[in-house]
């Protein structure tokens, strides 16, 4: 076992022995702040698998990708706006406003993904690798730009249109927004597993992945599959701002820059272009972020988070399940 | 007929004014003397006080001005990029001071842009009258404060002064009222990391322990970390706290917790100061509104008799639904202290007055009238008037209820408004 190894295997120990007391000194709170953990983990998992997606295929850091998560709740708010949905109860145009406008969002922001990727991305493929992620920086400060003429710079009320069913288990409380969350997360993942490994499409995001110029010679059409490769990352993360304006009911303009930022260390925790990586770095970084809120104190979160991205790019630069990416 | 008669007096005061304006100093005029205004009117509460300056400017003109002198205003926005920015209310500063006719502005709004503004006008006399500023570090040598108003004024005479009283007050009025009336005796409290959140917060724990209440927690969050507060709030509850107060500003998200504590079955009252007393507040509450206790540092002009007549002038005058606001009157008290120590400069100038001459009149102020209430400043520019307001969100009021309250309502829940509960006068011995 090399140093590196050893250190990181010490420091995970070190915080597993440390949860572990806190889980049998207070096991009810424990419990409860892996729900919180898990929840807010469905969401940057959703977020992180479409920097992982894009990473993996052109080893660009979509800066902008946060921002369409935010712009997915955005979108979905306002179309939401249409129906005669009431916030008090869960009636029947809840459930069918919810069914039609979900997916409608997810499209819609697959869509814009990738117009953003043939603008601003697909001219510059050829660029040195510091164009590209500086346009990235630029459509990301572009969409926020956008949402802040659209709604100014206050937060903007996503309508509360889920069943509020509550129950309290063994003095664990949770709502069926939190089930709701957990299982819609995971069925958009493995909906995605399946796409990756079954289709042809997907057979082609992985030839890419591994090889553009080979893949192109094999008659993969290169811009087809990146494209492809946008529009599913923005799919999900559409799906992610959609659950997050129905799970936390507020939005606002920025949300997207420090939940990118987390989504993205999810991803390199994970190991940057593994899809199950940044599923599983997602849940994780959500458990951490929820550990480190109760009892560390949350102002301490974010370098608790961040701290692991630089620790795990120091020990383990793989990641957690290692990196798909080309060796060149 | 007499209202008829009246509308026609103003109507031709209105027009005689508006020929003045439009033919520099002639025609009864003896001239125009400019006031400003720096608040944040890109939001809702910014615009409805500069329409508070707007109302005293347009009633003093159509009563013949001051001294025969017309006043102009103007309205200087600092906000950037949607809220209020300290750069920009400098900005604004320099260009009344690089105009002459300005004598005086009333504004800021926000306590961190007064401290920017204070020391570019101090040295040029520019008489500044906040409507809306509560930190106690503007006027107060407090020995907690990172700033203290001698620094800020650096050697010159006192150009500030504030219609409403400070945050100092603010936290004890709440510790006060949860502690005696709503009987909360455990709390935890939240803050967001700003110098008018931890302040406000840190007043309210002091006031709070010394009734003999306990401080459960004091946690803190910065808006662009922390998005879910139900782990914060989960550790409130389980060290057994009965309430929450949070000590900050809905800009910061300071009201997402409130909704959240309903996401964790966590059903105690939620108080803060008049940072939370928004419309924002109740939007970011969503679900959870009812039992938002809010405290203002300044009296409730609704709340004051004196204050029924001009409040019912302006809204025959303003008639949108936002623009009035807990400020507006706070504004219109400034505006006409501001003009009446123009007035008394003008005669002690025989003429136009110096910058320097409206601050020394101001300074003198005493026993001035306004709506609100009697003010008398103190040399540091603080007011006689101590009043601290307490207002509670209330869900599903009338149409009617909603038109008489001066609190605010949400913008998406528009029946749960804030309504006024009772106020704390720290003037009178308690």
């Amino acid at each position: 076992m090399s140093l590196p190894d050893f250190g990181f295997y010490v420091l995970c120990a070190t915080a597993v022995v440390l949860l572990a007391a806190q889980a049998v000194i207070h096991p009810t709170e424990f419990v409860q702040v892996c729900i919180f953990g898990l929840t807010q983990g469905s969401i940057y998992a959703l977020v992180a698998l479409g920097y992982t997606m894009v990473y993996g295929i052109i080893e660009l850091i979509n800066f902008a990708h946060g921002d369409v998560f935010t712009l997915g709740a955005y979108v979905g708010s306002a179309i939401l706006g249409f129906f005669a949905i009431s916030e008090g109860e869960f009636t029947t145009v809840n459930l069918i406003a919810l069914l039609l406008v979900f997916p409608a969002v997810m499209l819609i922001m697959g869509g814009i993904n990738v117009a953003i990727e043939r603008v601003a991305y697909r001219p510059l493929r050829n660029a040195p690798r510091l164009a590209p992620l500086i346009t990235a920086i630029g459509m990301s400060f572009f969409l926020e730009g956008v949402m802040f003429l659209w709604h100014g710079p206050a937060t903007v009320h996503f309508p509360d249109i889920l069943p509020k069913t509550a129950t309290t288990i063994a003095g664990v409380f949770f709502g069926f927004k939190d089930v709701f969350v957990v299982v819609v997360a995971a069925i958009l993942v493995a909906l995605l597993a399946i796409f990756i490994n079954r289709t042809k499409l997907g057979k082609a995001m992985r030839a890419t992945a591994q090889d553009r110029d080979a893949a192109q010679l094999m008659g993969i059409d290169i811009n087809r599959t990146i494209a492809a490769t946008f529009f599913i990352g923005a799919l999900l993360a559409g799906a992610g701002g959609m659950i997050w304006g129905l799970y936390y009911n507020t939005v606002y303009y920025q949300l997207g820059f420090r939940s990118g930022l987390i989504a993205f260390t999810a991803a390199v925790f994970g190991g940057i272009g593994n899809i199950p990586g940044a599923a599983l770095g997602g849940l994780i970084i959500g458990l951490i972020a929820a550990f480190s809120d109760s009892y560390i104190g949350s102002k301490w979160t974010q370098v608790v988070v961040f701290g692991i991205l630089i620790g795990v790019l120091v020990f383990r630069p793989t990641g957690l399940l290692g990196m798909r990416v080309p060796e060149k | 007929m007499v209202r008829a008669r009246g509308l026609i007096v103003l109507t031709t005061a209105a027009l005689v004014a508006f020929a003045c304006g439009g033919t520099t100093g002639g025609g009864g005029s003896k001239g125009t003397i400019k006031i400003g205004s720096d608040l944040p009117v890109c939001t809702i509460g910014g615009q409805a006080t500069a329409n508070g300056v707007q109302f005293a400017v347009n009633q003093k003109n159509a009563a013949g001005g001051v001294e025969g002198y017309t006043i102009a205003y103007q309205s200087f926005d600092d906000c950037r990029q949607g809220a209020y920015n300290a750069d920009a209310g400098v900005d604004n500063v320099r260009k009344m001071l690089d105009d002459k006719a300005f004598l005086g502005m009333v504004g800021p709004y926000n306590s961190a842009v007064a401290k920017a503004e204070i020391p570019i006008a101090a040295p040029q006399h520019f008489v500044m009258i906040s409507p809306a500023n509560t930190n106690p570090c503007l006027t107060k040598d407090i020995a907690g404060c990172s700033y203290h108003p001698q620094d800020l004024r650096a050697g010159n005479q006192n150009n500030y002064w504030r219609v409403v009283t400070t945050d100092d007050y603010q936290g004890p009025a709440m510790a006060t009222y949860a502690y005696k009336t709503l009987g909360i005796k455990n709390v935890g409290i939240l803050d967001d990391s700003t110098v008018f959140g931890v302040g406000i917060a840190g007043s309210f724990e002091q006031q709070f322990k010394s009734l003999g209440g306990t401080v459960a927690k004091h946690s803190e969050y910065k808006k662009e970390q922390t998005s879910d507060f139900k782990s914060i709030l989960l550790g409130f509850k389980n060290a057994g706290a009965l309430g929450v107060y949070v000590g900050g500003t809905d800009d910061q998200n300071i009201c997402i917790p409130r909704k959240q504590m309903k996401d964790i079955g966590w059903a105690v009252p939620f108080m803060g100061g008049d940072g939370i007393e928004t419309s924002d507040c109740i939007d970011q509450a969503s679900g959870n509104e009812p039992n938002i206790y809010a405290t203002s540092a300044g009296a409730d002009a609704t709340q004051v008799d004196g204050a029924k007549q001009a409040i019912a002038d302006f809204r025959k005058a303003f008639t949108g639904p936002n623009d009035f606001g807990g400020y507006t009157m706070q504004a219109y008290d400034a505006a006409n202290a501001l003009m009446a120590a123009i007035g008394r400069a003008i005669k002690d100038a025989n003429g136009m007055p110096s910058r320097e001459q409206v601050r020394a009149q101001m300074a003198k102020t005493t026993g001035f009238k306004g709506v609100i209430g009697t003010y008398d400043f103190d040399q540091n520019g603080d007011t006689s008037l101590k009043i601290v307001s307490i207002y509670v969100v209330n869900g599903g009021l009338s149409d009617q209820a909603i038109k008489d309250s001066t609190g605010v309502c949400g913008s998406k829940t528009k029946n749960a408004c804030f309504v006024w509960k009772t106020q704390f006068d720290f003037a009178k011995p308690a």
